[in-house]
């Protein structure tokens, strides 16, 4: 049996609280986008300048991940949480769809600095213009995938 | 010991994002067809809840648990690299459904959708780190 959605007006302040607890216990921004940075650092070439840098800071976020991860294997692969449209949706046909989709979130997210989670969410909630900007660029390129790229993809 | 509390509470935010179903498809794809009001409410009252607590932090200047001061950098601002960066990642979005903590998530839900895009995303990632020098930010 499909569990009931959880409403939004308790996962929205309850990811705010999140974004509270992390910020108070480790003093950290929530971000996600930056793990890739990490991650590539260890496997790219030392001279690209980008990957070449103090990972220190932005470690975290690869653990942040890892939990990601961890809860989704928990609820699907031992609960078997039920998502519905799951074996239709991410079906192995849209392969080349996910590749191309997820190649064009690596490479925006690192281009724009943040993604969902740093800009949309952390960022907005600190009235930060760059966040704005983003937010904007963020919404505006899912309409232009929504109405005329998959369209052709899907 | 803090790399525990990163795993918990990633571990936690991923279940808000599985519970409330913000993690799928069908929900970004309702969001952007303006049907329902479940993604905007979501994302709008995490926002407010993240603004309040940050508005406290600063205005009581809490401690960190550890008792040193909290600190909030704000991000700079690069408008071509916010802008354009901000359109190609949405262009992501909108195909995959997904956003950078939903990839980490699919991986769980179907392993070969979720490698393949995590590998797409360290792709993407790796093309920027080659051209950030040339590029306009």
């Amino acid at each position: 049996m499909k569990d009931p959605v959880l409403p939004w007006f308790i996962a929205g302040p309850l990811i705010g609280f999140t974004v509270f607890l992390l910020l108070w216990l480790t003093g950290r921004s929530l971000g996600i986008s930056s793990s890739y940075r990490v991650i590539v650092s260890y496997l790219a070439p030392k001279k690209i300048n980008y990957f070449n840098y103090e990972r220190k800071g932005d470690l975290w976020q690869v653990w942040f991940a890892l939990g990601l991860l961890l809860a989704a294997l928990f609820q699907f692969q031992v609960l078997g949480f039920e998502v519905e449209g799951a074996a239709f949706v991410y079906d192995i046909n849209y392969i080349p769809q996910f590749f191309l989709g997820s190649f064009l979130i690596g490479f925006g997210s690192r281009y724009a600095g943040g993604c969902t989670a740093g800009h949309c969410i952390m960022g907005n909630a600190q009235f930060s213009l760059a966040s704005m900007l983003s937010t904007i660029g963020f919404f505006v390129g899912g309409l232009i995938a929504t109405y005329f790229i998959n369209t052709y993809l899907f | 010991m803090k790399n525990i509390i990163y795993i918990a509470l990633g571990f936690g935010f991923a279940h808000i994002l599985i519970f409330s179903e913000a993690f799928h498809w069908s929900r970004i794809r309702e969001m952007f067809y303006f049907e329902s009001f479940h993604m905007y409410g979501l994302l709008f009252s995490a926002i407010a809840t993240a603004a309040l607590g940050i508005i406290l932090v600063k205005r009581y200047n809490l401690k960190n648990i550890n008792g040193t001061e909290i600190k909030v950098n704000k991000k700079q601002v690069q408008p071509t690299a916010n802008v354009v960066g901000g359109l190609l990642f949405g262009m992501g979005w909108g195909i995959t459904g997904a956003c950078t903590a939903p990839l980490y998530i699919l991986i769980g839900l179907n392993w070969k959708i979720g490698l393949i895009a995590i590998t797409g995303a360290l792709l993407g990632a790796l093309l920027y780190g080659i051209l950030q020098s040339k590029l306009k930010h």
